[in-house]
Formats: C-alpha cells, sequence, structure tokens
C-alpha cells in the first residue's frame, strides 16, 4: 500500500437505502473498520451534485481511492466513472436491500449485512489502484493479412481504405485463392438470378494499386512472435529468403481446402473423369468459357449432368465430413446455369435433400435456377455407376418414395470444404495422452503450420470443432483465442465469397481496433478498454509455469531463464494466471489476491454459537453477477448471511481465498461461474472449466481441515438464472445447517 | 439535448440492436465519436426477447450484458433512445439528420428505484412480451433494460396515475411536461441498423393465428420459454393453461411465398430446432414434436445441432407445407395437409401451434428519410448510391445473431473509412 | 400413319418435363415447384387424388410420362382454386390440371369410364347445342348415366336441390323443351371450331 493514497467512501441513501439502513453506523463502521480517511454521506449520489462532490474530492482533496457504498457496480456506471482514481462499489442496493425483505424482523440482519459491504468495499478500495497502462506499447499501422484469396484481398483492401496498411502473404504464386479458379461467381447482388463475374481481376488490379498494400507470394509466415502492436513475421520465399517485418495485427485468412472425393469411390469418383467435383466443374467451364461444355472422358458434348448434394457431406460416416459446408446448393445451382444458359436443351438435376439456399439471395437464386429449368429432385443417392456411354446416378427419390435411376453425361460432386486452419494443438495432447494410455506410440501426422506463432501454447489459433476456429461464434464471432489476430473467412466456418468478403471486412475491424488498442494499452474483448494488467513479482516466482499453461489466451511466454514473460497486449485481463499462480506473485492494480482476499477476511465473522453462518459466492462478473442484481431486482431475496464478491472470471479465482476464508471461519462456499463444455459461456473460453479443475482438488484441503466438501461448491450459473442463483444461496444455507458451522471462526 | 457535439466526422448508427450495437461499439472503442439513436426506451432490440441461441443454447442477454459494459464506459459513445430519424440531406461525409426524439417523462435522474411503478395503477399490454402479459404504465421496459431508466406510458399523461408517479418519485425524475424534440445532427456517415419485424401471422389466414388461441408465432414462443417470461417459463396453451406437451411447428410460415416474404428468413428453421428443445427439456418424458418443413436449413456448423435432435424419437420432421389449420372441440388445432414424401395426407391435433414466421425487414420503402437502394425483398441493397449510409446486420439480409454481428463489424469499419478520409487521416 | 402419341414420345424421347412445357397449357411452370405440398393439402377433394398436385409436377420431372397421362388425378379437379391462391411458386395449379387432362386425352390415352371425363362431354354438347348449360338436362343425363334405375333413385335424392334451384330461378323446368340458348348460336359454333382447328393445328405441327 503506498502512502500517497487517500482513501474516501460515500453513503448513499437514496433508493430507500436511508430509509432500510442506519446510514450513520455505516459511517462510523467505514471510518473505524474501513479505516478510510474520508467518509460523505448524500441523499442522491449519483445525482449531478452527488457525483461533483466526489468530483472536487479527487481534484481539492487529492483522494485517490473511492469506495462508494450505494448500488451495484453495474447501475449508474457512467455517473461514477471517474479518471484516474481506484474506484470500488459497495453494492448496497441490488446486493442488500432489495436481496432482503424490507421487515422489521429482517432489519437487523440486513442492517449486519450492509456494514459488511461496506467493510468490504473499503479494503478493496485500499488494496486497488488506478489501473494505467505500462506505458510500453507501440503503434504499427501495418496489418499482416495472411493468405490472398477473396477473404484477405478483401481484409487488405479495406484496410488500405480506412487509411491503414496491409501485408499480404500468399503462399502461391497467384493472388486470388479458390476464387481465381472458379469462372463465375454466385450473385452477391439483388436480383441473385445470373452467376456474376467474381471480380478477382478487379480486386488484384485494386491491390496492386494500393501503395498501402504491399504483397508477398510464395512465400509463408515461418515464425511470428510478440503481440498486437508489435508483431514480428518472418516472411519466407520459397526460394529460401526471409525478411522479418513488424505489424500491428494479423488476419488469418487462409481459407480451405477441398475435400478430397477419392474418399467417396461409391459416387464414382476416381473410376471415370466424368465424375468432377464442382472445383473441377469450374476447370471445365473455363475451358468452355461460355460455351459447351465438353465431357473429360471423351470430349463429348455434355447434354445431360446430375448434380450430387452433400456429397461426403453431413454424414458421420469415417473420412466424410460431419458439417453442411453452406455453399454447395449455391453452387450447385449457379453451375447448373452455365449449362443452361449455353443451351437451356442440356438437362440438369440438382439431387438433394434439404435444399440450403437461405437469406434472400438464396431463395431468389434457387426460383432462378427454376426458371432456367434446373430440375430439382429431392433425394438420396447412393451409388454412381460408371457406362461406356451414360453414367447411371442411382438413388432414393425422396418424394416419389422409390429407387430412382438416371443416366447422364456428367456427375457433379458436392463436396465440402476443409479448414485450412493448422494444426490442432489440443487434439494432438489429447491423442498423445490417449496413446499413452493405450500404451501405444502417437504417430503424428504433419499438418503444416499457418503462423507458426513462437507462443508457447502452440503455433496456430486453437480450434474448436471440425477445424474451425474457435471464438465465441454467436454475439463475438471474430475473438479467436489469440489476441490481436483474427481469422476470418472459410477458415472460421465454411462460407461463400459474399460472405467470404463481409468477414474479410469484419476481422479488417478488428485488427485496426485491436491496433488502436495495443497502441494505448487497452485490452480487446471482453474487457475492452481495460487499462489494468497483469504484473508479476519475478523474485516470488517458483517457475511453475502455471500461467503459462493455462492461459487461455497464449499471453505468457517464457524468457531465457525460464520465468514468464507476460505480453501485455495479448492478455485479455482475466486473472487466470493469478487464480493459478501458487505463490500469489501476479496481480493487477484493480484485481488482486489482496483486493479480493481483503474483502474476505473483513467480513465480520459471527461466533460459532451465533447461528449466523457466513456464506461466500465469488461470482463471474459477467454472468452470475448480473444474475444476482437482477434477482433482486425482482424481489427474489436471498440469505441474509451470504457475501457476494465478484470476480472477473471463475478462473481468477486463487486456491487461497478458499482457504482463507475456511480457515477465518465461512460455513459455505458457492463458486458461480458459465458453462464450461464445448458450448461454453465463460468470456475467456477456458476460465470457468480450469476453476472447475482447481476446485476438484480443493477437496484434499477441506479433508485436511476435516471440513466436509459439501461446504463448497462450484456452480454453473448463467445471466437468465434469476431464480436459481438465490435458490443456489438458500441451499447452502440449508446445507450448512446440516453439517453445522465451521469450527475455525475466531 | 444541445449538448450533443457532432461533426461530418460523427459516426450515427440508427437501430440499437446487437447490430448497431456492434457497429456503434466497434467504431466507439476505435476512436470515433458515436451516436447511436434507438426508437424503443432500451438497446437490445430484437434478440433481448429470446430466450436462448442456437446452436449453443446460450442466453442472449449474456452476450449483451458484455455489449452494454461496453457501452457503459466508453465515453465516445452518445445514446438516444425514443428516437427516430426523420430527415437526413446532404452526402457522403456531410449529412445532416433531423431526429425526433420523443418524450420518456423521466430524465437522467431516474434510479430505477421503482416507487413510480409501484403507486401506478394503470396496466397495458406489454410489448417485451408481445402483449401476453400486462405492465404498469411506468416501467422498466426489461430486466436488463439499458439505459436503466424507467419509461412513463404517453397514455397515462394527464391521469392522476401520472401524478402520483411524479410524487413517489424522490428524485425529481419524472417530468410530465416533457415535450417531443426535434434535433439536428451532422454526420460522416450512417449505419443503418434497424433490423427486422415478426411477420403478421394472423395474414397467414388459414393458420387462424387471430382466431385460435393455441396457435402462436416463434417470438411469442420465445417469451414463454423464458423464466422470466409472461408464463415464467412454463410451456402451456394460452386457451387453458394446461401444459403443452404435443407441439407442432409450421415453418416457412410467411416466408419463401410469393402470398408473404418471397425470401428465407434463414433462421426459422435453426430456431425451431432449437425451440423443439425447449418442449424436449421440459418434458422429457412425454413431450412430442413434430416439425413441418420444406427444406431444413440447417446450414454450415449448426449441421451437429440437426443431427442432435433427428436423433431424438420424441421429435419428426415432416416434408410439408401445412395446408390448414382447424380447431377441435377441446381447443386443439388439427393440422391438414399432405406429406410430401410419399403423398400422405394427414389431419394431427396438438396441443400447441407455433408458426415459425419469417423476418421482415423493419424498413418502410416509401417513408425512408433519404434516397437509398432498397432491394425487392425490402433489404437495404450494398449500392454505390448509398453514399455514405451502409447497412447493418438484419436491414441487410435476413441474418442470425453471428451473421449479423459479422455484417456490423464490417458496417462499422466502412464507417470509419469515410469519417477517416472527411479527417484527412493517412493514418 | 403414327397415332399423335406415339409421335409425341418419339419427339420427346424420355424428356416429358419438355413435352409437357411445349404442350400443356401453363406447362411450363411446372419446374418452378419446390415440393411444399401446399397444394395437395388444399385441395377440398384431396382425398380423391391418386397424385395430387406436387407429385404429379415430380412425375412430370422424374419422366413418368405414361403414369401422368393415363392417372385420372388431374381429372379430379374442380376448379375451386384453393390450390392456385395458396401455392408460394404461384403456379396455376388449376390451369396446369386441366391443361393436362385435355393433353392426355388429345393424345387418346386419357383414362377410360373417367367420370369428370365422361360429365366434360355430356357438358360440351349439352353446351353446344344452344351455347349455353341446360341444366336440367345436364342434370339428369348425369344421374341416368348408369342406367335408368339408379337414374331415378339419385335424381331423387337430389330433388331438393334442383326445387331450390328452380325457385332461385336458376334452372327452368321448361328448359326439358328446348331451353333457351344464345342469340347467334351459329356463330358461336363457327367460332369454336376455328378454335378448334388452330388447337389441333398447333398440336400437329409439333407432333409432325
Ligand atoms: C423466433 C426467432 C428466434 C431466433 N433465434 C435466434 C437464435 O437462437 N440465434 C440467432 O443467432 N438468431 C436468432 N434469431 C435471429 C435474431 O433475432 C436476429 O439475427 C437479430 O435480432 C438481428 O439483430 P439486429 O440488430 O440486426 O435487428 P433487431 O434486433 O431487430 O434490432 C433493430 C433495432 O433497431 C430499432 N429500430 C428499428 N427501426 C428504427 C428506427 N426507424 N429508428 C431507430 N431505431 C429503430 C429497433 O427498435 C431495434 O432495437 C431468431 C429470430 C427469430 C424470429
Ligand atoms: S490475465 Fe488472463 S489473459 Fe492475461 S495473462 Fe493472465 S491468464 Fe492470460
Ligand atoms: S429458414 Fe427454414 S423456415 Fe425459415 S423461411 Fe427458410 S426454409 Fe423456411
Ligand atoms: S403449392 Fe406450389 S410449390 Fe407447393 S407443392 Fe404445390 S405447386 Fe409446388
Amino acid at each position: 500500500m503506498a502512502d500517497d493514497k487517500k482513501i474516501a467512501a460515500y453513503m448513499c441513501k437514496g433508493c430507500g437505502l436511508g430509509e432500510r439502513l442506519d446510514v450513520d453506523e455505516l459511517k462510523v463502521i467505514a471510518e473505524r473498520e474501513g479505516r478510510v480517511d474520508m467518509v460523505r454521506e448524500h441523499d442522491f449520489l449519483c445525482s449531478e451534485a452527488g457525483v461533483q462532490l466526489i468530483q472536487n474530492d479527487i481534484d481539492s482533496e487529492d483522494v485517490t481511492n473511492v469506495a462508494i457504498c450505494a448500488c451495484s457496480r453495474r447501475s449508474k456506471t457512467e455517473a461514477f466513472n471517474f479518471e484516474n482514481v481506484a474506484v470500488a462499489r459497495g453494492n448496497l442496493r441490488e446486493g442488500v436491500i432489495w436481496a432482503r425483505p424490507d421487515t422489521d424482523e429482517a432489519r437487523e440482519l440486513t442492517q449486519e449485512m450492509a456494514a459488511d459491504y461496506v467493510r468490504m468495499a473499503c479494503f478493496e478500495s485500499k488494496f486497488s489502484n488506478a489501473p494505467k497502462s505500462s506505458g510500453e506499447q507501440s503503434r504499427i499501422d501495418n496489418v499482416l493479412v495472411v493468405g490472398g484469396g477473396m477473404t484477405g484481398m478483401t481484409a487488405a483492401i479495406e484496410i488500405a481504405r480506412a487509411g491503414y496498411k496491409a501485408t499480404i502473404v500468399e503462399k502461391t504464386g497467384t493472388l486470388g485463392g479458390h476464387l481465381a479458379e472458379v469462372w463465375k461467381d454466385i450473385p452477391d447482388r439483388s436480383p441473385y438470378a445470373d452467376p456474376v463475374d467474381t471480380g478477382v481481376a478487379a480486386m488484384i488490379a485494386a491491390i496492386e494499386s494500393d501503395a498501402r498494400v504491399t504483397v508477398h507470394l510464395n512465400s509463408t509466415v515461418t515464425r511470428t512472435s510478440g503481440a498486437p502492436g508489435r508483431f514480428a513475421a518472418d516472411i519466407s520465399t520459397e526460394s529460401g529468403s526471409t525478411t522479418t517485418e513488424n505489424f500491428g495485427a494479423i488476419v488469418q485468412a487462409s481459407g480451405y481446402k477441398d475435400y478430397d472425393a477419392h474418399q467417396l469411390p461409391e459416387l464414382g469418383y476416381g473410376k471415370t473423369p466424368d465424375v468432377v467435383t464442382q472445383a473441377e466443374l469450374e476447370k471445365l467451364a473455363r475451358e468452355a468459357d461460355g460455351g459447351p461444355i465438353h465431357r473429360p472422358s471423351d470430349g463429348k458434348e455434355i447434354t445431360s449432368v446430375a448434380f450430387v448434394q452433400c456429397a461426403g457431406q453431413r454424414s458421420d460416416k469415417k473420412g466424410h465430413l460431419p458439417y453442411c459446408s453452406g455453399v454447395c446448393c449455391m453452387a450447385s445451382i449457379k453451375q447448373a446455369m452455365y449449362f443452361k444458359d449455353n443451351n437451356s436443351d442440356i438437362d440438369t438435376t440438382v439431387i438433394y435433400t434439404d435444399l440450403r439456399t437461405p437469406g434472400a439471395p438464396g431463395e431468389d437464386f434457387y426460383r432462378s435456377g427454376q426458371k432456367k429449368g434446373v430440375v430439382f429432385t429431392k433425394g438420396t443417392v447412393h451409388e454412381v455407376v460408371v457406362g461406356s456411354g451414360a453414367h447411371s446416378v442411382k438413388f432414393k427419390d425422396l418424394i416419389l418414395d422409390e429407387d430412382a435411376e438416371m443416366a447422364v453425361d456428367l456427375v457433379v460432386l458436392a463436396t465440402g470444404q476443409v479448414p485450412n486452419s493448422g494444426p490442432d494443438m489440443e487434439q494432438i495432447s489429447e491423442d498423445k495422452e490417449a496413446a499413452k494410455e493405450a500404451g501405444e506410440e502417437y504417430v503424428e501426422v504433419p499438418v503444416e503450420s499457418i503462423l507458426n506463432l513462437d507462443y508457447r501454447q502452440g503455433p496456430d489459433i486453437p480450434q474448436l470443432a471440425n477445424g474451425f476456429t474457435d471464438s465465441h461464434f454467436i454475439c463475438f464471432p471474430y475473438e479467436t483465442r489469440r489476441t490481436g489476430i483474427y481469422t476470418a473467412g472459410p477458415v472460421r466456418r465454411p462460407m461463400d465469397s459474399a460472405q467470404a468478403k463481409e468477414d474479410g471486412t469484419g476481422a479488417a475491424m478488428k485488427a485496426i481496433h485491436a491496433l488502436e488498442d495495443a497502441a494505448q494499452g487497452r485490452a480487446a474483448h471482453p474487457r475492452s478498454g481495460d487499462l489494468s494488467f497483469p504484473q508479476f513479482r519475478k523474485e516470488g516466482c517458483t517457475q511453475c509455469k502455471r500461467c503459462t499453461v493455462e492461459c487461455p489466451f497464449g499471453a505468457i511466454n517464457e524468457d531465457e531463464d525460464r520465468y514468464p514473460q507476460f505480453n501485455e497486449a495479448r492478455c485479455r485481463r482475466c486473472g487466470t494466471c493469478m487464480g493459478a499462480c501458487p505463490v500469489r506473485v501476479i496481480s493487477f492494480e484493480n484485481y488482486s489476491v489482496e483486493t479480493v482476499g481483503q474483502q474476505i477476511k473483513n467480513v465480520e465473522m459471527p461466533d460459532e454459537f451465533d447461528e449466523k453462518p457466513r456464506i461466500l459466492v465469488l461470482a463471474c462478473e459477467n454472468d452470475a453477477y448480473p444474475a444476482l442484481d437482477m434477482a433482486a431486482r425482482n424481489g427474489n431475496h436471498y440469505s441474509e448471511f451470504s457475501r457476494v464478491i465478484p470476480v472477473r472470471c471463475l478462473g481468477s479465482i486463487n486456491t487461497i481465498w478458499i482457504t482463507d476464508a475456511l480457515n477465518s471461519g465461512y460455513d459455505g462456499i458457492i463458486l458461480m461461474g458459465c458453462r464450461k463444455d464445448d458450448d461454453y459461456q465463460c468470456h475467456f473460453v477456458r476460465g470457468s472449466y480450469l476453476a472447475n479443475a482447481r476446485m476438484s482438488k480443493i477437496d484434499d484441503t477441506l479433508s485436511q481441515l476435516n471440513l466436509e466438501p459439501e461446504r463448497v461448491a462450484t456452480c454453473e450459473v448463467a445471466i437468465t438464472d434469476v431464480e436459481r442463483a438465490p435458490k443456489l444461496i438458500n441451499d447452502m444455507v440449508e446445507t450448512v445447517a446440516k453439517v453445522g458451522m465451521n469450527p475455525f471462526k475466531f | 439535448m444541445s449538448d450533443i457535439v457532432a461533426s461530418n466526422e460523427t459516426i450515427v448508427v440508427v437501430g440499437g440492436g446487437i447490430s448497431g450495437m456492434t457497429s456503434a461499439l466497434e467504431a466507439a472503442e476505435c476512436g470515433k465519436q458515436v451516436i447511436l439513436i434507438e426508437k424503443n426506451p432500451s438497446l437490445g432490440g430484437r434478440v433481448a426477447q429470446l430466450y436462448r441461441y442456437f446452436p449453443k443454447m446460450c442466453h442472449p442477454t449474456c452476450g449483451m450484458e458484455i455489449n452494454l459494459r461496453r457501452a457503459r464506459y466508453n465515453r465516445n459513445l452518445r445514446i438516444l433512445t425514443m428516437a427516430e430519424v426523420t430527415e437526413v440531406t446532404g452526402k457522403s461525409g456531410d449529412y445532416s439528420l433531423r431526429v425526433l426524439l420523443k418524450p420518456r417523462f423521466v430524465n437522467e435522474n431516474c434510479t430505477a428505484c421503482g416507487e413510480c411503478e409501484k403507486v401506478v395503477e394503470a396496466e397495458f399490454g406489454d410489448e417485451f412480451n408481445y402483449g401476453m402479459s400486462r405492465r404498469k404504465g411506468a416501467y422498466l421496459p426489461y430486466n436488463m433494460a439499458y439505459p436503466q431508466r424507467y419509461v412513463i406510458d404517453e397514455r397515462i399523461i394527464g391521469t392522476e396515475d401520472a401524478g402520483k408517479a411524479k410524487d413517489a418519485c424522490r428524485y425529481d425524475a419524472i417530468d410530465l411536461d416533457m415535450q417531443a424534440e426535434e434535433i439536428e445532427l451532422k454526420a460522416g456517415a450512417i449505419i443503418w441498423a434497424t433490423g427486422w419485424q415478426p411477420y403478421d401471422a394472423s395474414r397467414i389466414q388459414p393458420y387462424g393465428y387471430d382466431r385460435y388461441q393455441n396457435v402462436i408465432t416463434n417470438v411469442e414462443f420465445e417469451r414463454m420459454a423464458d423464466p422470466q417470461g409472461p408464463t415464467g417459463g412454463r410451456l402451456v396453451r394460452p386457451s387453458d393453461g394446461e401444459e403443452a406437451r404435443k407441439v407442432a411447428f409450421i415453418q416457412c410460415a410467411g416466408s419463401r411465398d410469393r402470398n408473404h416474404l418471397r425470401h428465407c428468413s434463414r433462421i426459422c428453421c435453426m430456431s425451431s430446432l432449437k425451440q423443439a428443445r425447449y418442449v424436449r427439456e421440459a418434458f422429457p418424458e412425454d413431450g412430442m414434436v413434430d416439425i413441418y418443413y420444406i427444406d431444413i436449413r440447417a446450414i454450415d456448423r449448426f449441421e451437429d445441432f440437426y443431427k442432435k435432435i433427428q436423433e431424438d424419437e420424441k421429435v419428426s420432421f415432416i416434408k410439408s407445407k401445412v395446408a390448414s389449420i382447424i380447431k377441435d372441440k377441446e381447443d386443439n388445432p388439427v393440422l391438414q395437409g399432405v406429406d410430401t414424401e410419399g403423398g400422405n395426407r394427414y389431419e394431427t391435433s396438438y396441443d400447441m401451434v407455433i408458426l415459425a414466421t419469417g423476418m421482415q425487414p423493419s424498413i418502410n420503402r416509401e417513408a425512408f428519410p433519404i434516397d437509398i437502394v432498397i432491394n425487392q425483398d425490402g433489404f437495404i441493397e450494398p449500392d454505390e448510391k448509398n453514399g455514405a449510409i451502409f447497412a447493418s446486420g438484419s436491414a441487410a439480409d435476413a441474418l442470425d445473431v453471428n451473421r449479423s454481428v459479422q455484417h456490423a463489424t464490417a458496417a462499422a469499419l466502412r464507417a470509419i473509412q469515410v469519417v477517416n478520409k472527411t479527417a484527412g487521416a493517412g493514418v | 400413319m403414327m397415332s399423335i402419341n406415339t409421335v409425341m414420345v418419339e419427339k420427346y424421347r424420355n424428356n416429358f418435363l419438355r413435352e409437357v412445357e411445349a404442350n400443356v397449357e401453363e406447362g411450363e411452370w411446372v419446374k418452378m415447384c419446390m415440393q411444399c405440398g401446399v397444394c395437395a393439402g388444399s385441395c377440398p377433394l384431396g382425398d380423391a387424388w391418386e397424385h395430387p398436385p406436387q407429385e404429379i409436377f415430380m412425375m412430370i420431372r422424374a419422366g413418368k410420362r405414361e403414369d401422368v397421362l393415363t392417372s385420372d388425378s388431374m381429372w379430379m379437379c374442380t376448379s375451386c382454386y384453393n390450390c392456385i391462391v395458396r401455392c408460394p411458386r404461384e403456379l396455376p395449379i388449376t390451369h396446369i390440371m386441366h391443361g393436362l387432362a385435355h393433353y392426355a386425352r388429345r393424345l387418346g390415352i386419357q383414362p377410360k369410364n373417367n367420370p369428370t371425363q365422361w360429365f366434360c362431354d355430356v357438358f360440351w354438347n349439352n353446351m353446344m347445342k344452344k351455347g349455353r348449360v341446360n341444366e336440367l338436362k345436364l342434370g339428369l343425363s348425369l344421374y341416368f348415366k348408369n342406367g335408368f334405375l339408379s337414374g331415378i333413385k339419385e335424381s331423387l335424392k337430389n330433388a331438393g336441390l334442383g326445387l331450390n334451384m328452380v325457385k332461385a330461378r336458376r334452372m327452368s323446368p321448361m328448359d326439358f323443351f328446348g331451353g333457351h340458348g344464345v342469340k347467334d348460336i351459329s356463330g358461336l359454333q363457327k367460332m369454336i371450331k376455328k378454335a378448334q382447328e388452330l388447337e389441333a393445328d398447333r398440336i400437329d405441327r409439333h407432333g409432325g
């Protein structure tokens, strides 16, 4: 605690606090027990006058730390947003008076509750400092774009249009990726009727004439180090020369690979050149260039084509893709039009199970295809029999409910997109583990890395399922698990070119956002704007590496002496490292083992025989804490014996808090965090999961202390658990009633 | 409201749903001055009214909490609620907007303590719950409403209730004389994120939405599933409050139909799969769901979700656009039509039927405040002629949330490009 | 000479869809169907159809020429227009059904003894006589189509209806003795004849 701190506590008497609570007593508590330098009260603290009162104290009384004992930190946030001071909020409204009934009997214990929250706020404030950035920021307004397909090109152009620079690293000798191989594109503008130019040539021309965009062809990224605002990437050419350049942020647009249709022999692939994939048909169409398309086997003009949808997709068979690539229905319609537009007498049949042409563009294009005479048949193809003249497509017609057969010149298989996302580190380690357990040797299938990150946590962006990169893909689709690196295009999810362009533009936005954040030391999502960052006391570190391993965002490397090396700009400020550290040397200015530990310690602990248990609730500030706030607003009361402390993430919970709490007499502890499975809701991805893992070991501590395991509960709580969250607290009170009070009260 | 400073480097975002919020926040966090204009008293848009999201079955309010926190802390973002843009003039990099601010009758002093609500007696249909419940004439639109400030319903102005509300407020937050006000704003670029509306189901005459109580829409069902919704999360028949255990979903109710919306609304297939899970989770033993569809559009990674539901024996899929609904003596809706796979005729009765109504763009072609290109389906086209007016999210196409956010993020950049150019920034 | 049916088979080989598009009234709409089935479901006589409309469309697309043209399904259509009103794809289903029936008859492969078809013939002959339908005779010939006895029974069943029609002046008992016709009956007959010629010509051209 630095000496030049001046701490002031403010008591609000508005919103019923004045009536429900004995504010004079609370003031005394703040002064005597909270040991703050100054206590003030106000009838209406969030009013202009109230806020001014605080601001005046900051300006003229040199107050550095404030403890605002009023409403929840989620209320009136704008009003109590003071610059350069440490702010703690004692939640007396939602957390105390609204959480309790307004009755005479309840009054005394409600007051006790409030008194504790005042103590907690005072101590939190006292042990906090106003966060400010480390001052080690750098700003580079050049964005590295890995991959020069439509997504990457779009990202680069859009970055340049905003006044920043972009550098494309493309593995092949040309820009354009898959789309350059395509004859025409699915229309992306109303009325969505005909195939259109791909725009690749125009895009390449735009890139070539834009001084802000640099292109490295035949090149890959062979090493990436650093952090947002100061990435360094080795760009190596095929010929072996390497240059190193610095970047503010990265867009990974490494696209997809075509599914290997050789895995579909039953559909005739490989048995005749007349069974082609959609990609191969594009080649035929390009050769024909609007003229008749010829059959690969004998050069005959094609008069009939069947398109087999979902070939090797939406299937659990080994070697098949379980997902739907989302573009092949539209692509088949487009390709059928290649034939129809040339000669409407050519028979084109699309055999599908669900025609997936969503949105306005999809439905219009479907209709347009029908208008042009493309036949759509709901059916499942089970075999393509190669013939000498025509080939026979055998399928079950699902509408006519019968087996059917169709003779065609050409069969086009709608095979899917396989993300090009580099090795899946988590899968590899799982497989290794499994092999070890089975006593087998682990055979590594080499997968080329895209980014070659020198991160201790692996060379590429972590994946979620089926090789697509991990993100909170509903609300925050771009947020990968590597800060400042955004994936875009089919590496993120299967998509068509229209969406890829949109996605490239969005990722460009995020990259610019990231480099601007890095320049000012601000955190990226989800604590965007947060200036606090993890500080690390090297002297105490035992090099156990837990922080390095557990950080969900790969923010921590190791230095030459094998000490953890924090990369502030890579950090998302979740505090998982702080929770992991057994010697507690990691902290933030305004969130540390102390800021929470002191709150826990300074709750007044009644005597064992007082029959007033104390339940500590450590609640995720993103979901569980708001749920409790809303519960109180709705009048769902919960026990007056609970003391709730919000935490940045369950992952930030250091087990010392738990042991200290048990040692100082808490009777029950509840950890409320987010869902942690594959459909995780934890905003820090792994935090909740890791906390659970840590807590599974707390039982040892409990048994050492001779305490019942039921006293500590870890629960998944959603923000909507407005009824359940209070119930969990009340249940714990009952549990305590059953197992008895904690004997360690002092 | 004279304190709003705006220049031709300001970005105005119209519509405060997930798309508008995303666009606004991305731009504001990049240091741009942003004004967000929302028609309703609070932000959130439609997603606030959803109970859970496919395919993670997570809660929309979870992501919203993060976005609201971003909004609360951001000093570059100015939010105007109960506001509508009435006119836009000018060109890219130099727009003027006229904005109509409707009276909330509650000012910034409001602490959301709720005392006014306690004393007011008048009740009205709760818009947030699509009229399935009632709320007071002084109300907080929903639990997480932001700005966290009450609203006095215009309809109680001049009544005794209004006076009571005013007297109950101890913070001088209620101002019954508040008048509608028109202000003028400058902007360099405008992001249009006005989203969508549920298609009016009563127009699908043969389904009898306006005649049968036990035929409801998917948006209503979302509210019903929400524990904080009008039924406390119980899935019940509106006619008698009995549990709805046997439920049918009718897909493309008003979508993909030249009589209604021509476009496919993209989300309703997934949304019904999700809602089928609500039913199955509520009644794991005997809940039964039939989904009547034309095509199940569970594209890309959503396929998993579809597959999981297909595995549930109690959920069946019938390829058929239901022809009509009649009602039997027990108020059960009875579905009639033909299963096109095999051509079998059915006549099946259910406890309740949910119409998977589609997304209709909230864009009034005739009354749009400036001339821009709107396509045949009513969405904003990305056209050069639109200058620096950019669509965001479901104003551009029927989009689910992740695609809306993707689109909204891109829209933010497009706007930034314009204002950076105005500012002469070669960064 | 080959029958017109054989000519058509030869001409279109296995592409029945194209044959329908070229020869059947509104046949070019068949490809637009998306198999939702609302037409089938909204047809009041749906039960009576062996192949409901959307199935017929699928059969056409699947090249089931014989099955479609000899089917009595499209003869079931009573022109209530329910399906047209509901079809999300705007298919003029009613017209296509009549078109198909008409085409089948042209080709001479329509189902024999199909009551609708029989009725059409009766209706046609009845109308061509005076240029107006003689409701009474039409009704009677319908009732007596299966012989005298059953005819009496049928007429008695529907006697109430007939009386009501008489009362409402929708039918006159005097019609039995001729009834009134249009003014220029021979003009009408000429017109119809010309139309028939044109149509026959069109089909012959396709057939030739
Ligand atoms: C039943 C149903 C279930 C769904 N479930 C899911 C799901 O589980 N997962 C998923 O991803 N998607 C789901 N969706 C889709 C999801 O609702 C949309 O993707 C999302 O709402 C789009 O957000 P938006 O911001 O573009 O539009 P909106 O949410 O409509 O927001 C638009 C905002 O603009 C405001 N506004 C409108 N006009 C004006 C104006 N003139 N001036 C100022 N403001 C204006 C509105 O008040 C509103 O706040 C579902 C849709 C339905 C129908
Ligand atoms: S706070 Fe979180 S993101 Fe930052 S270093 Fe620690 S664990 Fe990693
Ligand atoms: S998403 Fe499904 S239900 Fe909705 S309009 Fe499209 S096909 Fe119909
Ligand atoms: S209603 Fe129209 S689209 Fe639907 S099956 Fe019938 S003809 Fe086809």
